[in-house]
């Protein structure tokens, strides 16, 4: 029991909670295990728990149409995910994925509305969570409009200045933008193939009806007194000069 | 003894005029002394990019061939006269002399029904040749290949033909070359114009029409909208120098000045 008490501690949404609480919520947790690439919930399901991350590291992700997938954010050790349709009754805004074997409590709706009651700190840790949340995406949002804006433009500068492996851990938000950036690079390569694909103009020459225009007019009447004229006129020029 | 250079294109349309005009204003501002003459009689235009129009067009090439004057009569001298546009000022003071067609009706269709004497034609150029010691002597014929258009190839030092990328124009240029090199010309230069910017691979192009034609291909001139806008009534080179098309029709012109 008080390896399970530490082990709650870890979590960022519990700190500052007294070990008799944590004895009660204990019971009340379910523990899961993720394989790699396993999925915790789907984007659109109803939300019935919140997840709190024990060990490893999920991805929340968005599927496109195509299939493809975009990772919004990673989450790891001691982050929660999954409150906010708790608090808004809202279908699951995306999908979560385990980015590695992870462990992960689930802590059912009613259960967390209790622990809301009786323990307002948690409610602070819950809202400082969300908190640096809201900042994340507004400073992914801030970064991708002026790339979209580049891109708009026909610039591509910015790849160049923001090569992903030198992306920094502490901007959470710009690595995340590393998709938006694959992205980015696929439309600038679309772009300079396009640019590539210039025609090959080829030159087609009916050289039957070449032959016979040429003959129709060297045989007429007048070309040979023509030809005869400009060798008098070019020796003449000759003369005068 | 200065050059002929026919400016020719099989089909109407290639911007001939336009080109010729450009080109004889050019080896002008290099000092060369110039004479421009519009040979095509039945639908002249040259005159436009020289600032003439029927209020201020004296005597004319048509006035020349019906006996009623002399050549030097018709030549107008842009460099003193007509130096006032954008472009055309900086013209002031430099030799350049144009010898336009009338654009009278009457005179126009005087001319188809009755023709005119090539003989006549060709001793006033080489009168105006000698009278205002011209380095060059650029002639903007007529489109095709009739009769008149034909000497006018046949006594040319060096015969620009203008075509468009196209393969109507690919196969009329394939006969007026075998012409041109049955009349003995020496001298035969390509120009491309009216050439869509990035829509075809042009220096594959360049290669092709090189080995095609046996002739050196000059200069590759972008379609360009911007003619249109200066209303044809200036010398669009002069005006707008760091133009594309501009800056390919100098190559055009060096090509011109730099044969012996």
């Amino acid at each position: 029991m008080n390896g399970e008490i530490i082990r709650l501690k870890k979590a960022f949404m519990f700190q500052g909670l007294p070990d008799e609480a944590l004895k009660v919520l204990a019971q009340k947790i379910t523990r899961q295990r993720l394989k790699k690439d396993e999925v915790l919930f789907r984007r659109g399901d109803s939300a019935q728990a919140l997840f709190i991350i024990e060990e490893g590291e999920v991805k929340i992700v968005r599927e496109d149409e195509n299939g493809g997938e975009l990772a919004l954010n990673r989450c790891g050790a001691g982050e929660t995910i999954g409150e906010m349709s708790l608090f808004d009754r809202e279908p699951r805004s995306a999908s979560v994925v385990a980015a590695a074997p992870t462990h992960v409590l689930e802590l059912k709706r009613e259960a967390f509305f209790e622990l809301l009651n009786q323990h307002p700190d948690v409610a602070v840790s819950l809202i400082r969570s969300l908190s640096s949340r809201l900042r994340f995406a507004s400073a992914y949002i801030q970064t991708a409009t002026e790339w979209s804006k580049k891109i708009a433009e026909g610039d591509y500068s910015f790849m160049e200045q923001n090569q992903p492996e030198a992306l920094t851990d502490e901007d959470k938000a710009e690595q995340m933008l590393f998709e938006f950036f694959k992205m980015a690079k696929g439309v600038k390569e679309r772009e300079e193939s396009l640019e590539r694909q210039v025609q090959k103009l080829t030159l087609v020459i009916d050289e039957a009806k070449r032959r016979q225009e040429v003959e129709e007019l060297t045989s007429a009447e007048f070309y040979s007194q023509l030809k005869t004229q400009a060798q008098k006129i070019r020796a003449q020029r000759r003369d005068r000069s | 003894m200065g050059k002929i250079v026919s400016i020719h294109s099989f089909r109407g349309g290639t911007g001939k005029s336009n080109a010729a005009a450009n080109l004889a204003a050019q080896a002008a501002l290099r000092g060369k002394r110039v004479g421009v003459v519009d040979t095509d009689i039945q639908s002249p235009g040259i005159h436009v990019l020289f600032g003439l129009d029927e209020t201020n067009m004296g005597a004319t090439l048509n006035d020349f061939l019906h006996g009623k004057c002399e050549i030097e009569d018709v030549a107008f001298s842009v460099g003193e006269k007509a130096a006032d546009g954008e472009g055309r000022k900086k013209l002031a003071g430099k030799d350049l002399w144009l010898i336009p067609s009338s654009i009278r009706g009457r005179e126009i269709s005087r001319v188809i029904r009755e023709g005119y004497d090539v003989n006549r034609l060709n001793e006033g150029l080489q009168n105006l040749i000698e009278k205002k010691k011209l380095d060059y002597l650029f002639i903007d014929t007529h489109p095709g290949l009739n009769e008149e258009t034909l000497l006018s190839i046949a006594i040319s030092d060096i015969l620009l033909v203008i075509l468009r990328p196209d393969n109507q124009d690919f196969q009329g240029t394939a006969v007026t070359v075998d012409i041109a090199r049955s009349l003995d010309v020496t001298n035969l230069l390509l120009m491309v114009n009216k050439a869509v910017p990035n829509k075809y691979d042009y220096n594959d192009l360049k290669q092709q029409i090189e080995e095609s034609y046996k002739a050196p291909l000059t200069g590759i001139l972008p379609l360009n909208f911007d003619i249109a806008d200066n209303a044809s009534k200036d010398l669009f080179s002069l005006r707008f120098p760091d133009h594309p098309w501009s800056r390919e029709l100098v190559k055009v012109a060096e090509a011109i000045l730099a044969v012996e």
